[in-house]
């Protein structure tokens, strides 16, 4: 039913917009993303130091302070509408599979804004060589959607139940250890020039099968 | 009975592990670990198995009883996947003189491990049994999902010491016929030790939810 599809399109655009939109007005979500992402980079870079050719810690660095950044803030978009008791009145307006996946894309945007600060501070600091930027690029895009996915169905569950900062990170990792594992060996691979691309296919394979799925779940999440 | 058969079966087919069977070249005196160990990682699939099905199965359903057997089979699971990391751990220390170092059992293991704390510390953090069983269930779902991908990434990642090329070189099962007639019975003993403490859990969990309802009801006035 085209019409159908389209009035879904329509409601997953108005979704996101009204995501940004709260999001803009208060700025806290992103602020505390950032603050958070920049400290743990720092925590880090003073630990350590410049790492220049230690390339196999780079990567696993990286992936750290992205991996901390995303879940101390993904689950935000689902805790927001609970904690502001806004859940049914969205659920009045559009369906569970067009919320999760506008508050979906919106986590990924919001993951992008926080990489570009997040990654350029990283490479400075630590003192990293110069990335091969397709295979980085390509890597992190695969391994940001890949994260996304996964944080913001967990962020979806999580939102429910009690204790649910604590949880949130808990509950998430077993399901990302497989995406952690590619995109640092990926990143890795390409700095040392190596060839990325059974990495970025297992990404690529690992975000469509968690999207795909989270779309046939969202449809069960709520039904009080 | 058939309890008492399980008794008689265990009981007869460890004695025979340990006096019976003999021992493979090249492990000497810690062949003996693979008749408890081996069986407790396969009950540890099984239980994630069993438990990601039911979980499917509630959500299509919305049967309650299939959750009782998600959670049951989570909880032993999580028992047996303890009982194969730490078994696993103390053969590694004395044969590979290390408890631990990554090796892809050791990563899939400790994953399974993680799903069941994960799975477990969700339902003790969630009100109201219909939320409960049904965030669980979407829960156990992704994790499904991501299994396959394990099996993938790790063994691209770290090179295995685990013992399978000793004791079956080539693919093939050349163990002593001693050794996989205990390993055998000791699989099948396990798999019905499961299978009975699975059923007293779930029997448990509905008895516990009669005496509720029962409870409830006579003083309903809340």
């Amino acid at each position: 039913m085209p019409s159908n599809g389209s009035s879904s399109a329509a409601a997953v655009w108005a979704v996101l917009r009204k995501e940004c939109r709260s999001e803009w007005r208060t700025r806290y979500g992103l602020n505390a993303a950032l603050l958070f992402a920049v400290t743990t980079l720092t925590a880090v870079s003073f630990a350590i130091g410049r790492l220049g050719n230690r390339t196999d810690l780079l990567a696993a660095l990286l992936w750290i302070v992205l991996l901390f950044a995303a879940l101390a803030s993904l689950s935000h978009a689902f805790v927001r509408e609970v904690e502001g008791r806004t859940l049914l009145l969205l659920r009045l307006v559009a369906s569970p599979a067009a919320i999760a996946t506008g508050k979906l894309v919106f986590n990924l945007l919001f993951l992008g804004v926080l990489e570009l600060v997040t990654v350029p501070l990283f490479l400075v600091l630590m003192g990293a060589p110069p990335p091969r930027w397709g295979a980085f690029l390509g890597i992190l895009g695969l391994g940001s959607i890949a994260l996304g996915g996964c944080a913001t169905l967990v962020g979806a569950v999580i939102s429910q139940a009690r204790g649910r900062g604590a949880l949130y990170a808990a509950v998430s990792f077993p399901l990302l250890l497989p995406m952690l594992a590619a995109a640092v060996s990926g990143t890795r691979a390409q700095w040392e020039g190596g060839p990325v691309g059974s990495e970025a296919r297992l990404l690529t394979a690992y975000a469509a099968a968690v999207v795909g799925a989270s779309l046939l779940l969202y449809d069960r999440l709520w039904e009080d | 009975m058939w309890r008492g058969l399980l008794l008689l079966w265990m009981t007869v087919s460890m004695v025979a592990a340990f006096t019976w069977a003999p021992l493979v070249p090249g492990l000497e005196e810690t062949t003996r670990v693979l008749y408890f160990h081996i069986p407790a990682a396969w009950l540890s699939v099984v239980g994630l198995g069993w438990s990601m099905v039911h979980s499917l199965l509630y959500l299509g359903r919305r049967r309650i009883e299939h959750d009782d057997h998600a959670a049951a089979a989570a909880e032993l699971g999580l028992l047996f996947c303890v009982v194969a990391t730490v078994s696993g751990s103390v053969w590694a220390k004395a044969v590979w003189h290390s408890y631990w170092n990554w090796d892809p059992r050791e990563t899939s293991i400790f994953f399974i491990l993680l799903i069941y704390g994960a799975y477990l510390a969700l339902r003790s953090a969630i009100e109201g049994e219909e939320r409960r069983a049904r965030l669980s269930a979407i829960y156990s779902a992704a994790a499904f999902v991501t299994v396959p991908f394990l099996m993938f990434v790790v063994p691209r990642i770290y090179f295995s010491l685990h013992p399978d090329p000793l004791i079956n070189p080539g693919g093939k099962i050349e163990m002593d016929p001693r050794i996989r007639i205990g390993f055998g019975a000791m699989l099948v003993g396990f798999t019905g030790l499961f299978a009975w403490l699975l059923s007293l859990r779930v029997r448990l969990v509905r008895l516990e939810r009669v005496q509720l309802e029962a409870g409830a009801v006579p003083g309903g006035s809340l």
